[in-house]
């Protein structure tokens, strides 16, 4: 049989649909995830499929999910709870925060907490600000918390089967702009990929294009524009933004010499400072140019008339990269 | 597309293996019209079309198991993408294959560049040395600051040759510090020989009308000391003559040319080109001169841009004297010609008494 085509929110689907059949102690839960199959259809058929008592609808109360889910991953489920908006999050900062991120270090390693929290991330379809925020920067700063944004079907499937299966909370965004771009050919063969590391790619000499999420979009495009005038960049999606896979980084920067981030997220505090600090730290030796940073401005994301001046754009990636190419 | 879904089968079973397709890409379907024939584990189900509708695609070949909830079929037209406020974009790229390193790349692996510091890059690009040649002797290879000075140095003696030496090594010295200190402008004429009884060897004649000239525009006879400004123009012609020979070029001085008769000046002449090729010539024989005559023109050359060697001001270089076409009355006539080349820093000395110069100078040498 060959490969079908999914779209990256159909990978997320057949993945759920994978991890639950595998282990019956997956349990699904959220607002609408039942019945409804997702605002998004992220979960459509899982409830015909594997019945009430695992894949549950709950009433509109983020703050309740969180803790619901520590308490069922305390007592040995894996459960993953989806989030309609990451907007809608902060409620359940509390228990993540608080209890989630910590429950091994608090109990001496006697309880865990193997959740998957699963939310819809960024902006580019034209939904309110609170439904448009990428503010995987919150998560990352938390010791205990794995974030894991995917940017394609294959890496969603693979990323998604290898957070149900992490033994800690995995808080999981994917980007809702890229949910039904450019569906991928995809086994459904169960393989997991790793959780602490980058994934390249493109590959390239001249300049190291990093970044994640809906982003990478614009990245890749960018480094095809490049390739036309003749440089050759390599484009690093992080993907796994805690921890960090700073070796790759710093091996292709090593090699590069030059390097632009890119993140939807707005740049004060956001993820690129971190990474950009990180391989100062490591690579200032070889650095041909300082490191650029294109991200979104310092405001919550506008409505959608002016979002695409909000989002970085592929000219703003090729400007930051004429910036660190201009250094002889 | 809009997806049309393996329905639940009843009775708790979650999968069913295709058996047979009865509708095929590019079908219009009826609602309850017969789509594909499953075995589930307990029988053969015939499932039929959920709505009217054009199929794009069908999910799975005979013996392919589908579980339930996963597609079956695809219809033609807009697909349900939930109930979100907002607008997801589907793609206009078609499937495309997904292919990605886990990690660096494997040119990022291999890399290894030398490592070193901005400031030892820039020095090593100031040294031209490059990076890639040297072992760094730092901590992990680093390469440092005495690493590119040591391979600087290691260049240097690589490169082979015969050292400069005596009147060569003076020339090249010389020859560098008046080419950056002087501004040198070169003005070209010709003198006609016709009324010359013999036009050979020009030497005398030269000389004789350079200390013309010199009376005429004392300014290029003349001393200029660029560091404090200061113009001392001479009375008297002390005359250098260039002199080839294997060991470099001499200078030698022909005192006061401007008071001595053709024959003495002849004499002289004679006389110091004998010492330079026995190199029997006192230094002081070479120091003072207030102009200088090149006259390559005996070996070959028309023209040339001389080099003034301060504290003079001017040069001039005689060419090889030529036979050449020249108008006269109303028909073409063939005359010696002289090429003159003078040369004068254009710091003292202003284009309107170069010419000057020259015109007188030419004047005297067409005397008979």
């Amino acid at each position: 049989m060959s490969d079908k085509s999914y779209s990256l929110v159909e990978a997320v689907n057949l993945a759920l649909a994978r991890a639950m059949e595998e282990d019956e102690n997956v349990v699904v839960l959220g607002e609408d995830v039942g019945v409804n199959g997702g605002v998004f259809r992220a979960t459509l058929g899982l409830r015909e499929r594997f019945g009430r008592k695992r894949v549950i609808d709950t009433p509109l109360a983020e703050t309740m999910l969180g803790g619901l889910a520590v308490g069922m991953a305390a007592q040995g489920l894996k459960p993953v709870v989806e989030i309609q908006f990451m907007g809608f999050i902060y409620a359940a900062m509390e228990h993540l925060v608080s209890h989630a991120s910590r429950l091994r270090n608090r109990t001496r390693g006697r309880l865990a907490c193997p959740m998957v929290l699963r939310a819809p991330m960024g902006a580019g379809i034209r939904a309110p600000e609170h439904h448009s925020e990428s503010t995987e920067a919150l998560f990352a700063h938390i010791p205990g918390l794995r974030v894991v944004v995917p940017s394609s079907p294959a890496r969603a499937y693979g990323l998604l089967l290898a957070a149900i299966d992490d033994p800690d909370p995995v808080i999981f965004l994917e980007p809702t702009r890229l949910y039904r771009m450019n569906p991928q050919p995809l086994p459904d063969d169960g393989r997991r990929l790793p959780l602490d590391s980058c994934f390249t790619l493109r590959e390239g000499h001249d300049l190291t294009l990093v970044s994640w999420g809906a982003s990478i979009h614009e990245t890749l495009k960018a480094a095809a524009a490049l390739a036309e005038r003749g440089v050759e960049a390599e484009v690093i999606d992080v993907a796994c933004l805690k921890p960090l896979d700073l070796d790759t980084l710093e091996a292709s920067v090593r090699k590069t010499g030059r390097c632009v981030i890119v993140h939807e997220a707005p740049k004060s505090g956001g993820l690129g400072g971190e990474i950009a600090a990180s391989l100062y730290e490591r690579v200032w030796l070889d650095l041909q140019a300082p490191i650029q940073r294109v991200t979104a401005p310092d405001i919550p994301p506008p409505l959608y008339r002016l979002e695409s001046l909000y989002l970085p754009g592929v000219e703003d990636i090729l400007a930051a990269s004429e910036t660190v190419l201009d250094h002889a | 597309m809009k997806h049309f879904k393996l329905p639940d089968l009843g009775e708790g079973l979650q999968e069913a293996e295709i058996v047979e397709w009865h509708v095929q890409a590019g079908d219009t379907v009826k609602a309850d019209q017969l789509l594909v024939s499953v075995e589930t584990a307990k029988a053969i189900v015939d499932i039929p079309a959920p709505y009217d509708g054009v199929v794009v695609k069908t999910f799975g070949a005979p013996g392919d198991i589908l579980h339930v909830g996963e597609p079956l079929l695809a219809y033609e037209g807009e697909e349900d993408s939930g109930t979100v406020v907002g607008r997801l974009e589907g793609g206009t790229e078609g499937p495309q294959e997904d292919s990605f390193f886990i990690g660096a790349a494997p040119s990022s692996r291999e890399h290894l560049a030398p490592r070193a510091s901005p400031a030892v890059r820039q020095l090593a690009s100031r040294l031209k040395v490059r990076l890639e040649d040297i072992k760094g002797s730092g901590p992990d290879g680093l390469i440092t600051r005495a690493d590119v000075e040591a391979a600087a140095q290691g260049a240097m003696a690589a490169f082979e040759g015969e050292k400069l030496r005596g009147v060569r090594r003076s020339m090249a010295l010389n020859m560098a510090r008046a080419h950056a200190e002087v501004v040198p402008v070169t003005i070209f004429g010709d003198a006609d020989l016709c009324r010359w009884a013999e036009p050979r060897n020009p030497l005398v004649r030269l000389a004789q009308a350079i200390a013309v000239a010199a009376r005429v525009e004392p300014g290029l006879n003349a001393w200029f000391d660029g560091q404090r400004m200061l113009l001392r123009t001479h009375e008297q012609l002390d005359l250098g003559i260039a002199v080839d020979t294997p060991d470099g070029l001499f200078v030698p001085v022909l005192r006061d040319v401007g008071n001595r008769s053709a024959e003495d000046l002849k004499q002289g002449m004679a006389r110091l080109r004998a010492d330079v090729q026995a190199r029997s010539i006192p230094p002081q024989e070479m120091m003072g001169a207030t102009f200088t005559l090149s006259n390559f023109g005996t070996l070959f050359g028309r023209y040339a841009n001389p080099v003034v060697v301060p504290p003079q001001v001017a040069i001039l270089g005689a060419g090889g004297i030529r036979r050449e076409p020249v108008a006269g009355g109303n028909e073409v006539e063939v005359h010696p010609i002289l090429p003159l080349s003078l040369t004068f820093d254009h710091r003292v000395v202003t284009g309107g008494e170069a010419a000057r110069f020259l015109k007188a100078l030419v004047e005297a040498l067409e005397k008979p």
